[in-house]
């Protein structure tokens, strides 16, 4: 247990790499210990004079955040290891748990990197698409309002509504990666949230042919880490599982009905 | 950028699916059940070596048992194993950087299934093939199971097997949705790690029952 009062100065290792296609390198960085600091306000720290603790006047290392409330998933990246938003990352906590040794940040690894700490997590929005994770209301006269949700659906619904596409499920997952073409744990989740909604279940059976293509749910391998990372505290697997239900049924009735 | 799913013939896009389902099926019916069924008729060890030779001669004896013996247990576990390999090449592996339970048993899921892949072709081989009658077969086995190295090795490859198939029956009830909740995943989960102990403990049981023999 490291004591705050002796801690001089927050110290970092930061993976960096200038552009997609050149080698990754680190660095190490120090700021002078300030209490009740997050990893963003370090990073902006930096910003302000970015040299390494070693002197050398370097470019600021490039990340991304928004909300800074951890709503918004543009601050994931790997700190110490584990996947989380640099935003609800406090530097207090992080060295009163890992002691003074430095806090180490790197990019996600499951995404293309464009600059340091900042990468493209366009394969999320492509693979919502490809589930049909929306209601479908636009139409070329008023629907009208669809009916109520039943409480218990609310209650599945609002929890898996929480997902802010962040990809530290798919970060911890070991079936997601450059083999194989899974649609991931939060595409899975958002697929039992829409076919529980009293209008976007009208298409449920497309999200089922989805989730039940190539990459789809089947190639779920129940490690159970994105239930682990997932800093919104998602049922994911409680989610899968539920899901394969209905794939499942889906795919029998499919074949029943033809 | 493409919004909608296209339909038409699907049964291609469906194939991935069908397979990793069916080598799930498979796994527990017929090769899980056989396995119980093949630790029930060992466990005649525990009578004598009469009653295991007398059990060994009734299977033998059995009608279609070539038949069966290739449609119910080689053929899936072939298909089981071969399939199996491409799923543990499918996966990255980080148990080392996610020190979490489940992941761990998914890696030792894997390495086991390469465990008993190796154990089965050489426990066939030389029980199944090699051996021309039933008492070879029998004094086959004593002289394994009484080398304190092929011992051990049996020990590992019977173990990993009763692993590979409690976790798989886990996992089984979540690839079929039939254990979704918290609870009801941890009440299945702590059945199979039970499951687990008492499997491993009666296949321990009949391989030392026989080495002593």
């Amino acid at each position: 247990m490291v004591d705050l009062k002796d801690v001089k100065y927050i110290k970092l290792k930061i993976k960096r790499r200038d552009d997609p296609n050149s080698p990754s390198y680190w660095q190490d960085f120090q700021i002078p210990y300030r209490p009740n600091m997050n990893i963003v306000s370090v990073l902006m720290e930096i910003r302000k004079n970015p040299v390494t603790a070693d002197g050398r006047k370097v470019n600021p290392v490039v990340w991304e955040c928004n909300c800074l409330e951890e709503v918004c998933g543009a601050c994931s990246m790997l700190i110490n290891g584990v996947p989380r938003q640099a935003c609800a990352a406090l530097t207090d906590k992080l060295i009163e748990k890992y002691g003074d040794r430095p806090i180490q940040l790197e990019p996600l690894t499951k995404f293309p990197v464009i600059r340091d700490l900042m990468v493209d997590r366009s394969k999320m929005f492509e693979n919502l698409k490809r589930v049909h994770a929306w209601v479908q209301v636009d139409g070329s006269w008023s629907i009208g309002r669809g009916p109520r949700l039943a409480e218990k659906d609310q209650r599945i619904a609002y929890e898996i509504a929480h997902c802010m596409t962040c990809g530290c499920c798919l970060e911890a997952c070991p079936n997601y990666n450059q083999k194989s073409d899974f649609v991931g744990p939060n595409a899975i989740a958002q697929v039992r949230m829409f076919n529980l909604h009293a209008i976007g279940r009208m298409q449920a059976d497309e999200r089922l042919e989805a989730l039940t293509a190539k990459g789809g749910i089947q190639d779920c391998g129940n490690s159970q880490n994105c239930k682990r990372v997932c800093p919104k505290h998602i049922n994911l697997t409680a989610h899968i599982a539920a899901m394969n239900r209905q794939a499942n049924a889906y795919v029998i009735k499919n074949f029943l009905d033809k | 950028m493409r919004f909608f799913v296209e339909k038409g013939d699907n049964t291609l896009s469906k194939f991935s699916f069908f397979i990793r389902r069916f080598h799930s099926l498979i796994a527990l019916i017929p090769i899980g059940l056989f396995m119980c069924f093949h630790f029930l008729l060992n466990s005649a060890t525990f009578l004598g070596s009469d009653a295991y030779l007398t059990m060994v001669h009734f299977m033998k004896g059995f009608p279609f048992v070539q038949v069966l013996e290739l449609v119910l247990i080689a053929i899936p576990i072939i298909f089981h194993g071969i399939y199996g390999i491409y799923i543990v090449y499918l996966a990255k592996n980080n148990v080392l950087q996610y020190k979490y339970y489940r992941n761990l048993a998914f890696y030792l899921q894997r390495i086991t299934s390469l465990i008993v892949l190796a154990f089965i072709i050489w426990h066939v081989y030389t029980l199944r093939f090699a051996p021309v009658s039933a008492e070879g077969t029998y004094a086959a086995l004593l002289s394994m199971l009484q080398n304190p190295l092929t011992f051990v090795l049996y020990v590992i490859g019977v173990v990993a097997s009763v692993y590979h198939f409690t976790n798989g029956l886990f996992t089984f009830c979540i690839t079929w949705g039939i254990c979704v909740g918290d609870r009801a995943q941890k009440i299945f989960a702590i059945c199979a790690v039970l499951l687990f102990v008492v499997m491993s403990l009666w296949a321990v049981g009949i391989l030392l029952s026989l080495a002593v023999a």
